[in-house]
């Protein structure tokens, strides 16, 4: 028994040695790709990848980023050429950003995230971003401020949405399926570069608005904030207002502390409509201008939340009538609505809902309250 | 003088019991039994006037207390005349009567016998013309003080272990349950040693078969001696090519009562602190004494905190190692890049780091254990500069190989008990995971439960009340429930009398 336990050790001992490990690496000589982009698709794939170089001791262990530029006949294949130029292998998997130049979405974004999504290498959840008047490689070379890297500065940008919300944020997969479903088109954020103490630094702000897989029209920021609102993320977004009061007009600065929107396609007779109800809770944050309002007074406050919901309604009346006649995207998704909603109706407009969209008509209703304002009620009002 | 004794007399051959000439059986001790032996002292005196009669006391000079011998033997014996007409049985019921002032006294006429009970530290009496001996219990050596035991601390709880003296240690136990139920029963192993063993239990509590299995197997043990208890444990247990234990052991006292208590059965070896109790399950590991000493939240809290860190002393060099190796992915971004970094240059692959730090972490144990104090000390010192600092900025390690192997020790410590256990557990994960990264280490951690799964002590489950997630057996194993809710004993130790707390209806309202 036991010599036979001793020997069966001894042979299978020499067996482990005999299997190849075909999925061992050693994580130092790994080049991390932190964010890719796409700049051109036409002669040939332009691929720039922002890397992350280690350098230093072990104690002390420096890093700095590497904006590497590689064509190819393929995204793939400019993606494997990285290897050369990189010198290690190239690790895609914490890739946190995915940028596509102006040129590439308005071409068909296909080309840009079919390998994004078939390859096991990039994540479905990288977050994907429109440049807007400047190259993907001029975003990557920018340098943000604070952040080590551009594709980190982006991924901060992201978990800010609910702070600053001018923009849609997605991830392909997210995208992936609004291009692939019916009754609704993508939307991709846009990043733009502004001028900071010299340096340029990227901002994600505004929205590109896709027409099945190419890209239409931008959205600007105001606009991405209420388009973002709609869709129903949560939101902490501030804004400023010119407001008519007693004692005159004057700007005051509102945060949106609630937002509850319910999109319900109603069918009365023939055709549907769309029936969009915002409820807003706002709290004020700031009364310019000296203003002596007393939030006491309920008069003044429903005469204010009435103004708020006055703008509101124009506002997304106005966007929903851009996305109608200027773009013909439906980038809220009023026709999945009707489907999941009424799904007879929309067999009846499914085949011919490019040309009905446009002439869709829309109700919205927004309910406004007040609901904070901040430590104080009262203005300050000063003395001798 | 024994070469010219020798010479002149003839060495009386082949005798069995005691004669009735004193100096035969003087010459038979000297010559025969206890040849070339000079810790047996051969005391002899007369009998008090008129009836005279020579004696001899024999006793082991370092096993016996002189002064009890003296003043209650000799002295005795001294002084009590003997009346007359007295012959052998009633001779020596005379004496042990109304003589010697002893509490245990035995009467035997066999010379092995005899030879025994002196080499076990007792006075034998002979008189002239009798051939009985008379054997008085005077044992009286040097002991060790009960003291706290070093390898068992408590903050709370009492503070008393066991040492090496039989006796004494049965009585500790014993004080702690003092009820007719608690029963000891002595052994004697060891052919040469002839070692005391005491078999604890409590009789209406413990099951009878588990009983006398204890007392089955370990009289089944045929070894020539018994040092310490540890042989007895590998001697007696189940899955003995198992690294995992199937028996415990433990210095304190209170430990033993309340694991017998239970309806386990403990077993004192003489000269061993360590008692053992059996059957020991996996989960005991994981309990302490003062579990129930504390508050039951605090006690359930540390608990979980004893089940992590064994989790954390098996497990984390070999994720650490199946992470870097085969999933950098899994890892989040700012520290792949930061371990990535510290691993820049260091020349070996991972496999070789986490074993080379874990065998170097190991040695300084050991050193540090076996060396005196002061200097264990110093190993300590230096094991801490030389890894923590030197080898790290030599590149030969990089600095979460550090963290991981200093979390791994650090929580090894947690579960004492399982040590050992944990650092062979740990080898065996590192080296799956570094073959078939995560795969094999969840391949790894289903050899080992299976394993366990497959293991019994003393006819229980080894998993028993791990594998649960109702009933009585769980409230003491991931948590420890407050005692009135406790209110029965395990079913697989305990079938016979469960109940434990008598009041369940008032329990109800606290």
């Amino acid at each position: 028994m036991m010599r036979r336990l001793v020997w069966a050790i001894i042979l299978i001992c020499p067996l482990l040695l005999l299997c190849g490990c075909w999925d061992y690496t050693e994580i130092e000589i790994l080049d991390f790709v932190l964010g890719a982009g796409l700049d051109q698709v036409e002669p040939d794939y332009l691929v720039v990848t922002e890397m992350i170089k280690t350098s230093g001791s072990a104690q002390e262990a420096q890093v700095e980023t590497v904006v590497l530029t590689t064509h190819g006949r393929s995204l793939s294949s400019a993606a494997r050429a990285l290897s050369s130029p990189a010198g290690r292998d190239v690790f895609w998997s914490h890739a946190q950003v995915f940028l596509v130049s102006e040129e590439v979405a308005r071409g068909g974004i296909l080309s840009a995230i079919e390998y994004a999504v078939r390859s096991h290498h990039m994540r479905s959840t990288v977050a994907m971003f429109v440049t807007r008047d400047c190259t993907v490689e001029e975003v990557f070379k920018s340098k943000p401020p604070f952040n080590d890297t551009v594709s980190e500065h982006l991924g901060v940008l992201i978990d800010l949405h609910a702070v600053v919300s001018n923009f849609y944020p997605q991830q392909v997969w997210e995208f992936t399926s609004d291009l692939t479903a019916q009754g609704i088109s993508g939307t991709l954020p846009t990043i733009q570069l502004v001028h900071e103490q010299g340096e340029k630094v990227p901002i994600v702000k505004g929205t590109a608005v896709f027409k099945k897989d190419r890209m239409v029209g931008w959205l600007d920021g105001e606009e991405s904030a209420l388009f973002s609102l709609l869709k129903g993320k949560f939101q902490r977004d501030h804004f400023v207002m010119e407001t008519r009061t007693s004692e005159g007009s004057f700007p005051i600065t509102y945060q949106i502390m609630g937002n509850k929107v319910d999109i319900k396609p109603v069918v009365k007779g023939e055709r549907p409509r769309m029936n969009i109800k915002i409820s807003l809770q706002l709290s004020v944050v700031e009364v310019g201008h000296g203003a002596k309002i007393s939030f006491q007074n309920e008069q003044e406050v429903k005469n204010i939340e009435e103004q708020i919901a006055h703008t509101f309604n124009r506002r997304t009346k106005d966007l929903i009538e851009k996305l109608q006649l200027e773009y013909n995207s439906d980038i809220l998704g009023f026709g999945q609505l009707l489907r999941r909603k009424e799904p007879d109706i929309w067999r009846r407009y499914s085949e011919d809902w490019d040309s009905f969209f446009p002439l869709l008509d829309v109700e919205v209703e927004v309910k406004c309250t007040i609901a904070f304002t901040g430590l104080s009620s009262q203005p300050i009002i000063v003395r001798d | 003088m024994f070469f010219w004794r020798r010479a002149k007399q003839k060495k009386p051959r082949g005798l069995t019991s005691v004669t009735a000439s004193l100096d035969t059986n003087i010459d038979w001790f000297k010559q025969d039994i206890f040849a070339n032996d000079d810790t047996i002292v051969y005391r002899r005196f007369r009998t008090g006037e008129p009836q005279s009669r020579a004696c001899v006391l024999i006793f082991a000079e370092h096993m016996v207390k002189h002064e009890f011998l003296s003043e209650h033997i000799v002295r005795a014996m001294m002084q009590g005349p003997l009346p007359n007409g007295l012959h052998r049985d009633d001779l020596i019921d005379y004496i042990t009567e109304r003589i010697i002032h002893s509490d245990a006294v035995t009467v035997t006429g066999s010379f092995t016998k005899l030879a025994e009970l002196i080499t076990g530290g007792r006075g034998v009496l002979l008189i002239d013309g009798c051939d009985l001996g008379i054997a008085v219990d005077a044992q009286g050596w040097a002991k060790r003080q009960v003291a706290e035991p070093p390898s068992e601390n408590v903050v709370r709880g009492p503070r008393q272990g066991f040492t090496e003296d039989l006796g004494g240690n049965v009585a500790l136990v014993q004080r702690r349950i003092t009820n007719p139920a608690f029963k000891t029963k002595f052994l004697t192993v060891g052919t040469q040693s002839n070692t005391k063993v005491a078999v604890l239990y409590v009789d209406s509590v413990a099951s009878p078969a588990l009983v006398e299995e204890v007392l089955d197997r370990i009289q089944k043990i045929d070894i020539d001696a018994v040092i310490d208890s540890g042989y007895i444990q590998e001697l007696i247990q189940d899955s003995p090519y198992s690294p995992m234990p199937t028996i415990g052991h433990t210095e304190r006292p209170d430990v033993v009562a309340g694991k017998i208590l239970e309806g386990r059965v403990a077993v004192l070896v003489d000269g061993s602190p360590f008692a053992l109790t059996m059957p020991y399950l996996f989960v005991e590991a994981f309990q302490s004494n003062e579990d129930y000493y504390n508050h039951w939240v605090t006690a359930t809290f540390h608990r979980i905190v004893r089940y992590i860190s064994f989790f954390i002393t098996t497990s984390t060099p070999a994720l650490y190692l199946a992470l870097i190796s085969y999933h950098p992915q899994l890892i989040p971004t700012n520290l792949v890049i930061s371990i990535a970094a510290s691993r820049q240059d260091v020349p070996f692959p991972g496999i070789v780091e986490v074993v080379a730090m874990g065998l170097v972490f190991e040695i300084l144990r050991e050193g540090g254990v076996r060396l005196p104090r002061p200097v264990g000390q110093a190993i300590s010192i230096v094991g801490a500069i030389v890894l923590g600092d030197a080898a790290v900025s030599a590149s030969l390690v990089s600095a979460p190989m550090i963290i991981v192997v200093g979390i791994t020790a650090v929580a090894g410590f947690v579960i004492s008990t399982l040590y050992d256990t944990a650092v062979l557990i740990r080898l065996l994960l590192v080296l799956t995971s570094s073959i078939l990264g995560l795969y094999g280490y969840i391949l790894g951690v289903m050899a080992i439960v299976i394993h366990l799964a497959s293991m019994k002590s003393f006819g229980v489950p080894y998993l028993t009340s791990m594998t649960e997630f109702l009933g009585q057996n769980v409230k003491d194993a991931m948590v420890r429930v407050p005692w009135w809710r406790m209110t029965l004993r395990p079913r697989y130790l305990a079938a016979q009398d469960r109940k434990r707390l008598q009041s369940t209806a008032g329990s109800k309202d606290r």
